[in-house]
């Protein structure tokens, strides 16, 4: 007989001996939660039913379960959780009224998910089906299937969208499990006040309780040894109880720098799915969805420009999209082509930022998590040389810089290395898929220091 | 049992017990109260299963003993009865009481029946002054709704720190914070946040405020006592015991905003006037729209009701930032104003959207957030 069926037994027969008003009010939510030498620990839900058990049904209780179970020699009563939460999900009350909520409080504090991000609200393209279908399947099968899922993307493609989908998808089809959504710099900073606060096993083993781990951001872990390590350990603790792991990076595992090669190849043992840049087709569908969301509408017309427009990332059709709606809101009319034309122009010129040649050594040496004057400088190690190279076809390529003026930037060095560097570079990115995207993520960089 | 007591000590014992006894279809029980003879006191208690509350008082006891009775009759009874003394006595599972042209017996129950108030053995305790930590719960009672989705912010949040009591309550439309600055330290060996139940802070107000007392607090993982003594000698009085609210606290402190864009200082009375006479041309969701004007020097408060009419006035107040207009809902802005009790308020706000603080001017122990109303 396992505990549950032991305690059904008791009640059966504790029914008979009391009132059905005193049934029903002291022995709602009790359970038999393990025994320990010879005594059985029953969770009571308020000490209120604690005193009553203990000083009054005590002896009845002991009587029916050492008749069940000779071994018993004693009985321990202790609170446990209340029944409340159970409740919790039933949804909020929709409030008719325009008045605002603080918007931390719709965050769950105990997953950190925010409700708005679900499936139902994700436009699915070619450009992100694979990565949808399997966080789909993650979210039917938690941890047998594709684990870990591994997503990457560009910013603003919607990893973060899908990761906090799969969280409340995941609590949606299985309550019980517990899911917690971290930013990968929350995590950091949480295992660095754990080291200060001597606690890290504390703060190791409240990750190691948990069913569906989700970080986001991993890219973030670059350089960081020590989270890498703590999280090396935590990592194969919930993937050998098939608990499942969701990471998304802005770049595949390989192209992490300093990322420990434990890490990068258990990254790379489950599923790894990209995100890549939406068509045209899709990003008229996401600028629909959303317009629907805040209950506007335009005409196809404008959604056509805004989508030709504005190609590489969804959070900034969603910012044209909110100034048309501003627009409508301060003028009370639809705005037209030719005012959504006017409207757009700041944002739609603004990413093609001035760059300089400032710009590309900083966003190279930050990719690479090295320092500025290590590319400057006549070091010729190998993690320092490709680098380098890099920064200087970067420099050809978009800067049209002559190699003299490319040679002197780089600590003096000759017109030759530059010529040298540019051509390698170039034909290295034939060959090499990996070091094309490595360039095209730079060159994002570029864009966004 | 067998005891006399006077009767302005009985009804008072009364009026702190009976007010938590309940009507309860399945158990009958909670809707009276217990009366026990011990020693040199008498003893009621009463309880709804989530808050359980015992008063002493002294009295001549003669027989000790225990009996349980409907409260409502009771304690009418005995409060129309003369300030004279009261002689209670238990025959047969009734209660006699006599006085001097009075005898009255009341039907009573079996005291086995009662539930046992737990009690907190173990765990460390407070002392502080009674009459300030009310004020402060005070402060913020009104703001929690009850909610079943939502229970942990259905209650009222504490934490005791060394030097610092911080009371805070909100409905996630707005929220208070009360801190108690205190002048003695608390031997605490930690830190202690708790939820307590809006019925248990409501009940604390009404029996420990008017008690010029110190309040003792004893802790443990899920319940909280508060005690205070008799004047007469050092034997408890009140002992509440309340359960607490499981679940973790929404973290508060991340909806403080850093900064804001507008800064307003007001005259609260006058505030407080305008908007209540704004509230009489108020439409069903209580919209009332502030507008500044930084050059004169002064907001605009405006609302209309298409079936009434509408409403302006203007109000003069030292702006610095942006210009804003805004609206509220002016329960809540008056509900804020009249837990402040400076006589100018800071009023600072963060846009149409954002949160805004009410604030007394020179006075860190209070603050009010509030959320608007999204502009029509």
């Amino acid at each position: 007989m396992n505990h549950e069926e032991l305690w059904q037994a008791v009640l059966a027969q504790i029914q008979l001996n009391i009132s059905q008003a005193n049934f029903a009010t002291w022995f709602k939510n009790t359970r038999i939660l393990g025994e320990k030498e010879e005594e059985v620990i029953i969770s009571v839900p308020n000490s209120f039913a604690k005193e009553w058990l203990e000083n009054k049904y005590n002896k009845l209780i002991f009587k029916i379960l050492h008749s069940l179970d000779e071994e018993i020699k004693g009985i321990k009563y202790e609170i446990g959780k209340t029944g409340l939460k159970v409740f919790k999900k039933s949804s909020l009350p929709i409030l008719e009224t325009d008045q605002l909520e603080f918007p931390e409080f719709k965050i769950d504090k105990e997953t950190n998910l925010n409700p708005r991000y679900t499936f139902e609200n994700f436009v699915v393209g070619p450009f992100n089906e694979l990565p949808q279908a399997a966080a789909w399947a993650a979210t039917k099968n938690p941890g047998l299937v594709y684990n870990p899922l591994f997503i990457y993307g560009g910013v603003g493609l919607g990893k973060t969208h899908l990761l906090q989908a799969i969280g409340n998808e995941i609590v949606k089809n299985f309550p019980k499990r517990r899911v917690k959504y971290i930013p990968c710099e929350k995590f950091t900073s949480g295992i660095i006040n754990s080291i200060r606060n001597h606690s890290v096993e504390s703060f190791k083993s409240k990750y190691r309780a948990i069913d569906i781990l989700i970080i986001d951001d991993v890219q973030f872990l670059a350089g960081k040894e020590k989270t890498q390590e703590e999280f090396f350990h935590i990592f194969n603790a919930l993937y050998e109880k098939n608990k499942q792991i969701i990471l998304s990076s802005d770049r595949s595992p390989k192209a992490i720098p300093a990322l420990a090669e434990r890490l990068r190849s258990r990254f790379e043992g489950g599923m790894i799915a990209d995100i890549s840049l939406p068509d045209f087709e899709t990003r008229i569908a996401i600028l629909k969805t959303k317009a629907r969301e805040k209950r506007v509408d335009f005409s196809d017309e404008v959604f056509s420009y805004i989508a030709t427009k504005i190609r590489k990332n969804i959070r900034e059709l969603e910012g044209a999209l909110n100034r048309l709606i501003a627009h409508q809101k301060l003028k009370k009319q639809l705005p037209d082509i030719e005012t959504t034309k006017k409207l757009l122009k700041k944002i739609i010129i603004s990413p093609v930022k001035i760059t300089t040649p400032k710009k590309i050594i900083q966003a190279v040496a930050g990719f690479y998590d090295l320092k500025e004057r290590d590319l400057q400088n006549s070091s010729r190690k190998k993690e320092i040389v490709k680098p380098r190279q890099i920064a200087m076809y970067l420099l050809r390529e978009t800067l049209k810089c002559s190699y003299p003026f490319i040679g002197r930037r780089f600590g003096g060095r000759d017109h030759t290395t530059a010529i040298h560097a540019h051509g390698k570079i170039l034909k290295e990115l034939e060959k090499d898929e990996n070091l094309r995207e490595e360039i095209n993520l730079i060159r994002q960089r570029v864009l966004s220091v | 049992m067998k005891l006399k007591i006077l009767q302005n000590k009985l009804k008072k014992g009364l009026s702190i017990v009976e007010r938590i006894s309940v009507k309860s279809l399945t158990l009958p029980i909670l809707n009276n109260i217990l009366i026990k003879a011990e020693k040199n006191f008498l003893n009621l208690s009463s309880t709804d299963l989530e808050i359980g509350i015992k008063w002493w008082g002294l009295a001549k006891i003669e027989k000790e003993g225990v009996i349980v009775v409907p409260v409502r009759v009771f304690s009418n009874f005995i409060g129309l009865l003369p300030e004279k003394p009261i002689n209670l006595k238990v025959e047969k599972q009734t209660l006699i009481i006599e006085s001097e042209k009075y005898s009255t017996k009341i039907k009573g129950f079996n005291p086995e029946e009662f539930p046992i108030i737990p009690q907190i053995t173990e765990g460390e305790s407070i002392v502080i002054d009674g009459p300030s930590f009310c004020q402060g719960l005070n402060q913020v009672i009104q703001i929690p709704i009850l909610s079943s989705a939502r229970p942990e912010i259905s209650g009222i949040y504490f934490s005791f720190q060394k030097d610092l009591i911080k009371i805070v309550a909100t409905d996630s439309f707005r929220l208070g914070e009360k801190k108690l600055f205190l002048r003695k330290t608390l031997p605490l060996h930690r830190e202690y946040s708790l939820i307590l139940p809006q019925k248990a802070a409501k009940e604390i107000i009404n029996i420990f405020s008017e008690k010029e007392e110190k309040l003792k607090i004893y802790f443990s993982a899920n319940q909280i006592l508060f005690e205070s003594l008799m004047e007469e000698t050092s034997h408890p009085e009140i002992r509440l015991i309340s359960r607490l609210i499981e679940g973790e606290y929404p973290d508060y402190q991340a909806i403080f905003p850093k900064k804001s864009e507008t800064q307003i200082i007001l005259k609260k009375n006058e505030f407080l006037n305008q908007l209540r006479t704004a509230s009489l041309f108020a439409s069903k969701m209580n919209e009332v729209r502030l507008k500044t004007d930084i050059k004169k020097g002064e907001i605009e408060i405006f609302s209309q009701n298409p079936d009434l009419g509408e409403y302006r006035s203007f109000l003069p107040g030292k702006i610095s930032g942006k210009e804003i207009e805004v609206s509220f809902n002016y329960r809540f802005l008056v509900d804020g104003l009249l837990n402040i009790k400076s006589s100018e308020v800071l009023f600072e706000l963060n846009g149409e959207e954002g949160p805004s603080i009410l604030k007394p001017v020179a006075d860190p122990s209070y603050i009010y957030l509030v959320m608007p109303i999204k502009g029509t």
